[in-house]
């Protein structure tokens, strides 16, 4: 097949760069999508219908529609809704950790959902047995348990939104596929790129899956089970 | 102290209480017992208001179970102990006591830990404060959800079939802190199957069938000389 990987190897400072944005820009949507899952998950869960409707409609919008028209209508809606009349310098990072952001909320919405309702019924009644209020029985019992729970769809999660920034290729952000891209194109060898890239991304989910277990464990060692 | 007046409480077209009027005294050892699915768990759950009772009128300590506010002022003075522990996992034995104390009474936690380690000292746990709760046997987890309730200086203590889920050998234990209580004239409401303990310790006795309360008196009374015939079969069963 005679690959040159001349161009894959000159490249890697490049590719570290790329690699390094691509955590950085996944963490900041996880940091974005954790708050809007746990948001979403109690409005989901709330006696209040419209805070309840608000949530599933949301829910359903961001899991219903694919990422990459979100990441465009994101792009193209932030600064129109804030009357921008040109553009801020690396607005195209602010407008892909949004998208991201509120994507990855839907679906974390989901889980910590899933992970409140796990958590058995008698530990919500031992804790209004007590006197305490809905809001103090979620914070100080149900919460805590349930974060355990979902730490494994949670780095499952993250490891999805590792990949699917990717996407953000789309507006321009340098991350590393876009890189992979640039360079194939320029150099005219695309399997050795993005063999490279692949290379890369597999690093990065390892990392964090092996990182997920680690956590999973150090949290569980109370637990006999 | 506790007023039930015509409490009647449906799950769909399941009525599973039919009307029950019933007054529990002060310092009162009130034991409950009937056959499964006579309702005597429900009418437990529905003194603190884990369940909503559909018709019918509770008053505690002079307060009506009626709105949101009033359930929790009255969860404050009611402790309960449930059948299967429901100890919080994530917390040690001390955590699970200090708790609510601490959120709900406002305590300082310096307070609270010595309170709790009284309790626990009470109930013979004192040297597994520390413990989690998988680290401990049912008996002794138990034993800590009745410090639990305690902690909170309730006015009456619901016990919901208590022993259980526990091995037999673990029956004792508990029983014997529950007893304990009983002659320090706490007032409590037990559902229970263990007959020796209604005997020995409770004021009266409630025998529930079918959602209603079919006989009542002093345990020696019920159980030596039943008068319905439904207490007679349930107590011919068991006995």
């Amino acid at each position: 097949m005679g690959l040159n990987w001349n161009a894959a190897i000159e490249s890697i400072p490049v590719l570290n760069r790329a690699a390094l944005l691509t955590l950085e820009l996944t963490a900041g949507a996880v940091a974005i999508g954790v708050v809007i899952g746990l948001i979403m998950a109690l409005g989901r869960l709330s006696k209040i219908t419209i805070l309840r409707g608000a949530a599933i409609t949301y829910i359903d919008f961001f899991r219903g529609t694919p990422l990459l028209v979100q990441i465009f209508l994101v792009y193209f809606l932030i600064p129109k809704l804030l009357h921008w009349q040109e553009l801020p310098d690396n607005y195209q990072y602010i407008a892909g950790i949004v998208a991201m952001g509120l994507n990855s909320g839907a679906y974390i919405a989901e889980i910590f959902r899933a992970g409140i309702q796990s958590i058995d019924r008698g530990q919500t009644e031992a804790a209004r047995s007590l006197g305490m209020t809905h809001s103090q029985a979620m914070r100080h019992v149900i919460l805590p348990q349930a974060f355990k729970r979902v730490i494994p769809p949670l780095g499952n999660e993250f490891i999805a939104l590792l990949k699917d920034s990717s996407l953000l290729s789309i507006i321009a952000i340098e991350e590393l596929f876009y890189s992979s891209k640039i360079i194939a194109g320029r150099t005219f060898q695309p399997i050795p790129m993005y063999i490279a890239a692949a290379l890369y991304y597999l690093v990065m989910t390892q990392l964090i899956s092996r990182w997920v277990a680690y956590m999973e464990r150090r949290l569980g060692k109370n637990d006999i089970r | 102290m506790i007023y039930v007046k015509n409490l009647h409480k449906s799950y769909g077209k399941l009525e599973v209480l039919k009307g029950i009027d019933c007054h529990i005294r002060e310092k009162e050892v009130v034991v409950v017992i009937g056959p499964s699915g006579s309702g005597k768990s429900t009418f437990l759950r529905c003194l603190n208001k884990l369940e909503e009772p559909t018709k019918g009128e509770i008053i505690i300590d002079g307060i009506p179970l009626n709105s949101e506010v009033n359930v929790n002022a009255i969860r404050r003075e009611v402790g309960m102990v449930f059948q299967r522990f429901n100890l919080f996992p994530h917390m040690t034995a001390i955590q699970n006591i200090t708790l609510a104390p601490v959120i709900v009474r406002n305590m300082n936690k310096a307070e609270a830990e010595k309170v709790a380690m009284e309790l626990l000292a009470k109930v013979g746990l004192s040297d597994k404060a520390h413990e989690y709760p998988d680290h401990l046997s049912g008996g002794q987890q138990q034993r800590v959800a009745i410090a639990r309730a305690l902690a909170m200086k309730p006015k009456v203590m619901l016990f919901d079939e208590t022993t259980s889920a526990l091995d037999p050998e673990m029956v004792g234990e508990v029983l014997a802190v529950m007893k304990d209580l009983a002659r320090e004239g706490m007032t409590m409401v037990a559902v229970t199957h263990e007959m020796g303990f209604a005997r020995e310790v409770g004021d009266r006795v409630i025998f529930m069938d079918e959602g209603i309360i079919m006989e009542e008196g002093e345990p020696n009374e019920v159980f030596s000389n039943p008068k319905n015939a439904r207490t007679q079969a349930f107590l011919s069963k068991i006995l």
